[in-house]
């Protein structure tokens, strides 16, 4: 046949095939599953952007290069080439008087651009009313932290001399991006113009001064940048990003990203199987047009080239439509969460676009194009013997391949290839599953049959005789319940971790610089004001200087600066008892015979970087003196809790010698806030860091994370759907057929209806087995091998899902079979 | 046209079923002129439609040779008997077999199509008319009766004007008076085009009607007999 022949033909039969319905559930499976997967995809990607920019709040910056000189001029010219914003902020500790008072304070002289992301929070009264500062404080001006009035017996409105300059308190803040929870800011804040700094001329060299470059701007442009600058980076310098800035951020926003990413492998994985099914169907119904065609004198190839390109046409055409949907969706949610949201959204990217295009290709070809395959090798004998069939496909290559394409896709996606590989390890354990599974509902309904009336003897033959029907019809059931279980389950788990993280009475205050004559008198003060904290901690400040004799700048591979625990100054301290979210992962924890002893405990992850295992000496550095210490113990932290933690911890006696300060945290209600105040007033020394406002945030962010989760739930829903549409389809002629037949030999609509619900509840029974099974497996993986979470046998699934799956599938199979009772058979008989 | 059109020489057939072998056909052996007409006729499950089958290329015989229209089908693969079924062949069945998504017209225009005719609507057009269905071309088959979807049928059949015309019972599920017009309607357009025609049937009105009568029983040729 000539080639336009071939695609007029292509194209009439599939107009065709489109206005008799033949082409419907394929259709909407495939567009059902791209809008899903790319309704996730423009969500997430927007999400992903808008949880990048709150956090970037609170960084004051998408990104921070600090270093304690300036760096070169080309690396600024090149991030400005970029077309990136910046501003360069000094921070030194300096001391700040008031008439007689005097006091060491941090000063922290911004530009004219400060803060390049979200805004400065100030009050004009102690602890009063907050509002959002427009712009930074301009020359000879001092905004400052409210403990620092009382440390000075000052007031709004008084002025404070840094060294020869004056400047006059104007302001008073509340909030400081680029400052949240980072305990080195130990001495109450000072924010000036950078204009003020030479002026005071108070910066010579050797001062222990810090800058910080910031730079905000379009992501990719930041992308190059941090690409182009890392490699020239100094041991000195540190590059933050919002990833690493702070780690509760960071953490939320990895495990969102791991979760949505699951979320969207469940909908690609449904959609597949919707489409697998409707293609077979397909597939099924064009086998008499084949041989016909066959007959009629068309080649193997000319068959492919008639199916083809009308599979292509309409992959194309559904994914682009699925593609829409799923921009719509996201746009509509994105609206309905308006409150919940940031007020100015970045648009969605083209990428999704183009992965939701690229998904719906490759589930069609991986699931749909065997069975279409299949069309060329209808033997033309069929227009005299219709129960010729064509040789089943050498399943094993088609679907390995298919699978592949799906493990990259997935890959993709989740961009971890833990989760892809556990998420198709547990399709795979579960297709084991499956096959025995079909083959105990074969030996059942034997047994059944003789038991049961004549109405579920007649659906539970329908299992039997059809095994491999029923199997595949468990597979897709199974697999839309064990979608629905697993994220059911996942988000009810990873919500209570999170809430568990945050508890309602987490600590909202850091309190350091606490004196050791004081620390009697400061446990006695939160007693008596009924404070909850933590236990009191010593704090030393030292340096890690070797490893087992070795320099740690030659342990670390290069650009490694241990997490922020290397290139500056550690805090250290002593315990003898061992923080209650902290484990001991080897070695073992010290006894009273220890104490004494020059021992560490380790955290893990240090420990990994450094190279450095039980036995390990490390050395520290004190201002001037040197200390070896042998690891006891390997210990992981969390750090995202809230309460102080450490990289280093001795046991009592060993720092007795250096000087110390002790720290907790603790938790004061609102109606504490005069309490708060007092404390200030009888310690003067002791810093309290709020931390309630990045708690808000942190909870935010988690808010949005829960509300995209349920969103993401909806999709796949629908995906399941989808599959149980296309299964009921897929044995529709059969049905029609055999039921006309019965209802010409006497059965009544009764009987026949019960029937159907006897056989989808059954189905659907059994399938809710095989969810249950397989959410197991997969969670036990994920638990233990992605997200890290304890495991524990979900008895819940056993019970619910097999009642959940008979109720649903029964009721979507009673009601789609309803049309076997309603066609009248005469028609059904002549039609088919 | 002069000449032998089908030969079929020692031809068997045998299936494999549980294991054992069915024998369906047995040392069949019989020509068939250019022009003929020939009906195969025998009790069901006599072999028939498999010899039918095995005469247009449909499937492969387990023993024996089979030429038609010159060329030996033993010797082509799949594709070259499905080139040889669109050149030499038509086909008229007894459940019609029209393709339902396709309009009465685009039925007789597929094989048109399919061996490359740039005129297929032209010609289609015509036998449309010829078979006394010019007003129905916009039809899907499920919209025409019995009779007249096998008269498409039989339009699509002669539209490439087939050396060799199968047809297996034709007039099975048509009552008595519209499976007679079909019959005159077959042998008239056979008679115009000049056309071979091999059919099955159990239907003696029809088996009358054609030059020769081959018998069928258990798989072996039992009767040859030309009509007088």
């Amino acid at each position: 046949m000539h080639t336009p022949h071939r695609f007029r033909l292509a194209w009439r039969l599939l107009l065709r095939d489109w206005r008799a319905g033949e082409l419907r559930i394929l259709f909407a499976a495939l567009v059902i599953a791209v809008g899903a997967t790319s309704a996730i995809g423009f969500f997430t990607d927007r999400l992903q952007q808008a949880m990048a920019g709150q956090s970037a709040e609170l960084l004051g910056a998408d990104l921070i290069l600090q270093s304690p000189r300036p760096v070169a001029a080309a690396w600024i010219a090149q991030a400005e080439s970029l077309g990136l914003r910046r501003d360069e902020v000094l921070t030194f500790p300096s001391m700040v008087m008031h008439g007689p008072g005097m006091q060491l304070a941090g000063i922290k002289a911004v530009g004219a651009h400060y803060p390049l992301r979200g805004a400065l929070r100030i009050s004009d009264t102690p602890y009063g009313e907050e509002r959002n500062a427009e712009g930074s404080p301009p020359p000879g001006e001092a905004w400052v932290e409210a403990r620092l009035l009382p440390l000075l017996d000052m007031a709004v409105g008084d002025s404070l001399s840094l060294g020869d300059r004056e400047l006059k308190v104007t302001r008073l803040i509340a909030f400081e991006p680029g400052n949240g929870g980072n305990l080195a800011a130990l001495a109450p804040r000072v924010l000036i113009s950078r204009a003020d700094v030479e002026a005071a001329g108070i910066l010579g060299p050797g001062s222990r001064v810090t800058l910080h470059y910031l730079f905000a701007g379009e992501a990719d442009a930041l992308v190059r940048y941090k690409a182009w600058l890392t490699p020239q980076l100094e041991p000195s310098h540190r590059l933050i990003d919002v990833r690493e800035g702070r780690p509760t951020v960071g953490a939320a926003l990895e495990r969102a990203e791991r979760y949505l990413g699951l979320a969207s492998l469940a909908a690609v994985l449904l959609a597949g199987v919707a489409i697998a099914m409707g293609a077979r169907r397909y597939s099924e119904r064009h086998f008499d047009v084949s041989a016909m065609l066959r007959c009629l004198g068309a080649s193997q190839g000319d068959i492919l080239a008639l199916y083809l390109p009308q599979l292509l046409l309409l992959g194309l055409l559904g994914s682009g439509l699925g593609v829409v949907l799923g921009a719509a969706a996201q746009g509509g949610l994105f609206l309905l969460l308006q409150e919940l949201l940031p007020a100015r959204l970045p648009p969605p990217g083209p990428l999704p676009a183009l992965l939701g295009l690229l998904t719906g290709l490759v589930v069609l070809a991986g699931f749909a194009l065997p069975p279409i395959l299949r069309l060329r090798q209808v033997p033309a004998l069929r227009v005299l013997r219709r129960e010729l069939t064509p040789l089943p496909l050498r399943a094993w290559l088609v679907y390995g391949a298919a699978l592949g394409a799906m493990t990259l896709l997935m890959g993709r996606y989740t961009g971890s290839a833990t989760l892809t590989l556990s998420v198709l390890g547990g399709a795979a354990a579960a297709l084991l599953l499956l096959a025995v599974l079909a083959w105990l509902l074969l030996r059942a309904s034997r047994g059944l049959r003789h038991g049961a009336g004549v109405a579920w003897r007649y659906g539970l033959n329908n299992l039997w005789r059809r095994p491999w029907s029923g199997a595949g019809q468990i597979l897709a059931f199974g697999l839309t319940l064990m979608a629905m279980a697993l994220i059911a389950l996942l988000r009810n788990d990873l919500l209570s971790t999170w809430q568990s993280q945050l508890p309602e009475r987490a600590p909202n205050h850091f309190v350091v610089n606490v004196l050791p004559d004081e620390v009697a008198r400061f446990e006695e003060f939160l007693r008596r004001q009924n404070i909850e904290s933590a236990q009191l901690y010593p704090l030393v400040r030292g340096r890690l200087s070797a490893v087992n004799g070795v320099p740690v700048e030659q342990v670390l591979a290069p650009g490694d600066d241990g997490g922020g625990a290397v290139n500056r100054e550690l805090n250290l301290t002593w315990s003898d008892t061992l923080q209650e979210d902290n484990a001991i992962v080897a070695g073992r924890w010290w006894t009273a015979q220890d104490a004494g002893q020059p021992l560490i405990s380790l955290e893990a992850k240090l420990a990994e970087r450094l190279g450095a295992g039980l036995g390990d000496t490390l050395r520290f550095t004190f201002g001037g003196s040197e200390l070896e210490a042998q690891v006891a113990s390997l210990r992981t932290v969390k750090w995202d809790s809230f309460r102080p933690n450490f990289f280093v911890i001795f046991p009592p006696g060993v720092l007795d010698a250096q000087p110390a300060t002790w720290m907790t945290s603790l938790y004061a209600a609102p109606s504490q806030r005069a309490a708060m105040a007092q404390m200030a007033r009888d310690f003067p020394a002791v810093t309290v860091i709020d931390l309630e406002r990045l708690m808000a945030q942190v909870r935010r962010i988690m808010e949005q994370v829960t509300l995209a989760v349920e969103y993401v739930l909806i999709f796949v829903l629908l995906a399941g759907f989808a599959v149980l549409y296309a299964a009921l389809q897929a044995s529709l002629d059969e049905r029609l057929y055999e039921g006309a037949l019965l209802r010409t030999l006497g059965a009544s609509r009764y009987q026949l209806r019960a029937g159907h619900l006897a056989e989808y509840a059954l189905l659907g029974a059994l399938a809710g087995v095989f969810a249950a099974a397989g959410s197991e497996l997969i969670a036990w993986q994920l638990y233990t091998r992605v997200f890290q979470l304890e495991y524990a046998f979900k008895w819940p699934l056993w019970l619910l899902l097999p009642p959940i799956g008979a109720l649903l599938i029964g009721a979507a199979g009673y009601w789609g079979t309803r049309r076997v009772v309603q066609r009248s058979p005469l028609v059904v008989l002549r039609t088919l | 046209m002069t000449g032998t059109i089908v030969t079929a020489e020692a031809v068997g057939k045998q299936v494999d079923i549980h294991g054992g072998s069915l024998t369906i056909l047995q040392d069949v052996s019989f020509t068939v002129a250019a022009g003929e007409s020939l009906a195969i006729v025998g009790v069901s499950g006599s072999g028939k439609s498999t010899l039918i089958g095995l005469l247009a290329g449909l499937d492969l015989p387990s023993s024996g040779r089979i030429t038609l229209a010159g060329e030996e089908l033993n010797a082509l693969d799949e594709d070259g008997r499905a080139r040889l079924r669109g050149q030499k062949v038509g086909f008229v069945f007894q459940t019609f077999q029209l393709l339902p998504g396709l309009t009465a017209l685009e039925n007789v225009m597929l094989p048109l199509e399919l061996a490359g005719h740039a005129d297929a609507a032209a010609r289609a057009g015509q036998l449309m008319q010829r078979v006394g269905l010019e007003q129905r071309l916009d039809h899907y088959p499920k919209q025409l009766s019995g009779g007249e979807q096998q008269r498409v049928a039989i339009a699509r059949a002669f539209a490439t004007h087939p050396a060799v015309l199968f047809a297996d019972e034709p007039t099975g599920n048509l009552d008595a008076r519209t499976g007679g017009r079909i019959i005159d309607l077959l042998f008239e357009l056979n008679a115009e085009q000049g056309t071979t025609l091999i059919l099955v049937t159990h239907d003696d009105k029809l088996a009358g009607r054609c030059g020769r009568r081959l018998h069928l029983d258990a798989g072996r040729v039992v009767a040859d007999e030309q009509s007088q």
